[in-house]
């Protein structure tokens, strides 16, 4: 009895001490990311990451995502659309508002959060990988000896593209799947492709929640990954699970945070998003 | 350009090739069925038991969700009668398999592979090798088998915990009363939707474990190479859990 207690008590000690060192590690990057923006004459300022690396930043991020994010939400854009036909020909067989029911989904929650989750596997996995293999080389106590700082080198150029990255691929994204579930609707159930163009479900507050789930996701994810890659220890086999531990706690800070902002819009707007 | 195309193209093929290779093998040795069951038994422990937490969570989480979506839409018609309709549909035949399989595929598959491939670059296989043990019989068949057993038993536990919270987050967030959620979901909702959701999760299972074995065992070049092993390990399992999603809807409707 006393030991499972001690147990719990450690793992909620484990628990909170990791919480407190990824809020350290994003408060770091927020303050290179200010340190970056702030233009200083002096030679700290220009510490701060390799030149180009902004740019190969957003390549390995974005435009190496970009077949991988189109497959898979294209696909499942046909299997939803399949499935919502499938359901409404059993119940009333009226499809004139699927296109436009679907629309708003995507855009409200579907694009960005399943977008998020691609991403988190993809490139949060690739983050981790990246910097956990350098912490296991030492790497990372090579840059802090010359004077560089960890955090404003390897985070925050990731956290850039990733944030920007995030937005490109999830409008993308949204579009494949709303065109995959146009074509499926239309070739499998014979739904009249006009009924999908139809845009008056749409308000701006889905538009301003579609930004906000970019947002969150696209800072969650580096911040992660980034965190679980500089806490890798040992050898090969700390930098496996350095990036399992990666996949794992960025797809589940996705989902939650989709939770709390999905949950807070419907609070704000009184039940009626 | 055309040969980066050329070059990407024959290297997914002979990943896929290779995947399918190593499931050749699988089959064969499980005909008859001859493996380590003591492996088998460790893992189906490590890969199931372990995973419970995390899975609950996210099935909680994505029937919350779905209720949020569902939740708005049922009410403005005043029907409310169908949230739990909307969705229970949802969660049992798509989106609880998937996020349970993406997550399971995150926590088990990317930690199979990280093991395995951490293994293989300790020369490890070459070890068993040199003893006269096939790695595929002693290491891989286990892991295949109780990874396949272990995310259907999740997503059966799974699908129950999502309703439940879809349940719960329309009482708190929609006002709809429990009981007519509970007749909304046992009305409408057939066995075969549940069944549906649990076909998908056999078909996920068999993928997430042969694309994490093969990553793990053909892995080359120390840390950086194990890093590289996880990573493409779990983009091969969410784009084969979308592709193979798609597929058996349409040819099970």
């Amino acid at each position: 009895m006393r030991k499972q207690i001690e147990g719990i008590g450690e793992a909620t000690l484990r628990l909170c001490r990791e919480g407190l060192e990824l809020w350290r590690v994003y408060v770091s990057t927020i303050a290179g990311l200010v340190r970056g923006l702030t233009k200083r004459k002096d030679k700290i300022a220009r510490r701060g990451r390799a030149k180009g690396e902004l740019v190969r930043q957003f390549h390995a991020i974005g435009n190496k995502s970009i077949i991988f994010i189109a497959v898979t939400l294209g696909f499942i854009g046909m299997v939803m659309t399949y499935q919502a036909c499938l359901q409404l020909g059993r119940v009333t067989g009226d499809y004139s508002q699927v296109g436009s029911q679907f629309l708003r989904l995507i855009i409200s929650d579907f694009g960005p959060t399943l977008c998020g989750l691609m991403l988190a596997t993809r490139v949060g996995a690739g983050i981790a990988a990246e910097i956990g293999s350098m912490k296991v080389t030492e790497q990372i106590d090579a840059l802090r000896m010359s004077g560089v700082l960890p955090i404003d080198y390897l985070i925050v150029p990731r956290f850039i593209a990733c944030l920007v990255m995030m937005l490109v691929l999830a409008v993308l994204g949204s579009v494949v799947m709303y065109f995959a579930g146009a074509a499926t609707a239309h070739y499998s159930f014979g739904v009249n492709p006009n009924t999908f163009f139809d845009l008056s479900f749409i308000r701006p507050r889905h538009l301003i929640l579609f930004l906000l789930k970019c947002a969150a996701y696209g800072a969650a994810i580096p911040i992660v990954a980034g965190f679980c890659g500089l806490r890798a220890r040992g050898s090969s086999e700390g930098v496996g699970w350095a990036t399992t531990a990666a996949v794992i706690g960025s797809s589940f800070a996705v989902i939650v945070l989709d939770f709390v902002l999905s949950a807070g819009a419907l609070w704000l707007t009184g039940g009626d998003l | 350009m055309i040969s980066a195309i050329g070059a990407g193209a024959l290297r997914i093929a002979q990943e896929v090739g290779g995947i399918v290779l190593l499931a050749g093998q699988v089959l064969r040795a499980l005909i008859p069925p001859r493996m380590d069951t003591r492996e088998l038994w460790k893992n189906l422990y490590k890969m199931g038991n372990r995973s419970v937490p995390i899975v609950v969570l996210t099935a909680f989480f994505s029937g919350a969700l779905m209720m949020l979506q569902a939740g708005p839409f049922v009410k403005k018609f005043g029907a409310t009668g169908l949230a739990g309709w909307g969705a229970g549909y949802a969660v049992l035949r798509e989106i609880g398999p998937i996020l349970i399989a993406l997550m399971f595929s995150g926590r088990v598959g990317a930690n199979n592979t990280a093991e395995l491939s951490t293994m293989t670059v300790t020369e490890q296989l070459d070890g068993l090798r040199a003893l006269a043990i096939d790695p595929v019989r002693f290491l891989v068949v286990p892991r295949v088998i109780a990874m396949v057993v272990m995310l259907v038993a999740l997503t059966a536990i799974g699908d129950l915990v999502a309703l439940v919270g879809a349940t719960l987050i329309g009482r708190a967030m929609l006002d709809i009363e429990l009981s007519s959620m509970y007749y909304s979901i046992t009305e409408n909702l057939k066995p075969y939707d549940f069944l549906h959701g649990i076909y998908k999760s056999i078909a996920f299972g068999v993928a997430i474990a042969m694309s994490s074995c093969y990553f793990g065992i053909t892995v080359r070049g120390g840390a950086v190479g194990v890093g590289r092993a996880v990573n493409a390990a779990v983009v091969a399992a969410a784009v084969s859990i979308m592709l193979l999603d798609f597929f058996l809807t349409y040819l099970t409707g």
